[in-house]
């Protein structure tokens, strides 16, 4: 394989693609059947009521899901037409070039800058471009004014907005083509919130974004399409403004004028 | 590199979720040793315990029988009875006073001490609990034995036995108030609970589990603990009568019995009361965790 071919095959084309996705409990579904597309330089809004499933999807992604004992997934995951599944598949590889940002700011007792070169420090990058990428996830997850004087203060002391852009930050560092965010602004004020969002639209230039949301309002800002779970299924999936406005199954509408009401 | 069973040649080598790219590859390697290391070390740390199992059990199951168990004739070489029952009583005993001990100083400590208090009086109980049985048995001898007066006796051993397993119960008991979560304490308290009743219908039924995983891995400690009664009771033949009596127990039959001549009828007897030990402390603990699994169910969400 020649250098320079490789960002090809991804351009405009889909990213992931999940088909026939199902996970199960003890003795229940959790994910019943999902089928879905990524393509790149997309937002893909998760939304749905709690218990639908929405965090468990992002989690079967990039291999998470499996970390928690007792769940069976069954289904494809396809990255860039790789299964993610299949016995040969490493999950580091894949949790490499699928990131993800969670709940609450998962920051690491570490300097601010020690917390985004984390994912680099792994596989043994030299010092100069460590450097080089911590400065550039951090001004890309839009911090990087705020911090970039105490780079080595504690990242603990920064502000709960600050650390789940730092976490971003961290995510980004690795150079992932995919960034999965479980409900990355529930533990957040408006203000902060509102930056998250910010740095979102701005990473989905370069970036698939899949964003876990409760929240409607956000979904409407941010991203260019929603999917619809409930109860483990996905229920539709569509543009933005055609599930938010005109919801064909009546579930959605729901979900969603509940939301508003 | 790319391998050749990729699906699209025009893949980025960063893009390959296979382990064959090249510079992850010592990585796996390290992974695969490790995966064989710690097996092989487990095995080395369990050899012992599945030898001296086999050690205990090769030569007290072919001579057990239901009557050595349930005799209690007080002159045969053959009969476990005696011990086994004062035993049971001693055991009983020794946990209710501990229960109470570690349970008050618990949720005394977890609750109503001041921060440095707290940490004084969990300093002290570790190092109650990090204290050489040995000390804690002579500790009962000075005490409870000479100063009291209470003679070399039941009362003695039970006492002191109990104090040696306070700490465990009060471990857990501290720990499990500690660790309920502050806004559950807060929302209580926020309700108008007085913090009694905090403490008894908010608090106890979540510690609770956690307490009594404690109380029963206090008993499977205590029960294999020889020197607190050796050093605080005279050995005797039958059941005690009074809180006075000599008193005859498993681990005290073992001390007793083990340098008797090789395969005597005396010393297969401590090799019995030794497997009937070892039933009673792996029944113990397999008691602990059915509870700790089943409550835990039950307050799954609460930690989160």
């Amino acid at each position: 394989m020649t250098a320079g071919e490789g960002m090809g095959s991804s351009d405009g084309g889909t990213v992931l693609s999940v088909r026939g996705l199902t996970v199960a409990a003890k003795s229940k579904k959790l994910l019943d059947g999902i089928s879905l597309d990524f393509p790149s330089q997309s937002l893909t809004a998760v939304i749905g009521p709690s218990g639908c499933g929405k965090t468990t999807f992002v989690r079967t992604l990039n291999r998470m899901a499996e970390l928690t004992p007792g769940l069976r997934v069954s289904g494809s995951v396809k990255y860039l037409g790789q299964e993610i599944y299949s016995p040969g598949t490493n999950p580091v590889l894949v949790r490499r070039r699928i990131g993800m940002v969670f709940q609450r700011p998962t920051v690491f007792p570490k300097s601010i800058f020690e917390n985004a070169a984390f994912g680099l420090r792994l596989v043994h990058e030299d010092e100069a471009e460590v450097d080089r990428a911590v400065t550039e996830s951090l001004q890309r997850a839009g911090l990087w004014d705020e911090v970039k004087d105490d780079l080595d203060r504690p990242a603990l002391s920064l502000s709960g907005g600050q650390q789940q852009r730092l976490c971003i930050a961290r995510a980004l560092a690795t150079r992932p083509r995919v960034i999965l965010l479980d409900e990355p602004t529930s533990a957040l004020d408006p203000a902060a919130t509102q930056r998250v969002e910010a740095t979102m639209q701005r990473l989905k230039e370069d970036h698939v974004l899949i964003l876990v949301t409760h929240n409607v309002g956000q979904a409407a800002r941010v991203s260019d399409r929603v999917a619809f779970l409930h109860a483990g299924r996905l229920v539709e999936v569509g543009p933005t403004a055609e599930i938010l406005e005109r919801p064909r199954d009546p579930l959605t509408e729901q979900f969603i004028t509940g939301r508003f009401a | 590199m790319a391998t050749a069973t990729l699906p699209s040649a025009a893949l980025d080598p960063d893009d390959v979720l296979t382990q064959s790219s090249g510079r992850l590859l010592w990585r796996t390697g390290f992974d695969r040793w490790i995966g064989w290391l710690l097996p092989l070390l487990f095995v080395v740390a369990i050899y012992p315990i599945l030898d001296l199992v086999y050690y205990i059990s090769s030569r007290a199951i072919p001579t057990l029988s239901w009557a050595i168990l349930t005799s209690t004739n007080p002159t045969a070489t053959d009969a476990l009875g005696v011990p086994i029952i004062t035993t049971f009583e001693i055991m009983a005993a020794a946990t209710l006073l501990a229960v109470a001990l570690g349970i008050f100083g618990g949720v005394a400590t977890a609750e109503f001490l001041s921060t440095r208090a707290a940490e004084w009086v969990r300093a002290s109980a570790n190092m109650l609990a990090g204290a050489p049985s040995v000390v804690v048995g002579y500790f009962g001898y000075i005490v409870f034995v000479t100063s009291f007066g209470w003679g070399l006796s039941y009362i003695a051993g039970v006492v002191t036995l109990a104090f040696f397993m306070t700490p465990y119960v009060f471990r857990t008991a501290d720990l499990a108030f500690s660790s309920i979560p502050r806004p559950i304490r807060e929302a209580a308290l926020g309700s108008g609970s007085r913090p009694v009743q905090y403490i008894l219908r908010v608090g106890a039924p979540i510690a609770f589990p956690q307490i009594l995983t404690g109380v029963f891995l206090a008993m499977a400690i205590g029960v294999g603990e020889t020197a607190p009664l050796v050093l605080t009771t005279t050995y005797g033949v039958l059941v005690p009568q009074t809180l006075y009596s000599p008193v005859s127990f498993l681990t005290g039959l073992i001390w007793a019995n083990f340098s008797q001549p090789q395969n005597s009828g005396l010393q297969i007897l401590a090799f019995q009361a030794a497997f009937l030990l070892m039933v009673l402390v792996v029944g113990l603990n397999i008691v602990v965790r059915i509870i700790s699994a089943q409550y835990r169910k039950r307050l799954e969400g609460l930690y989160q």
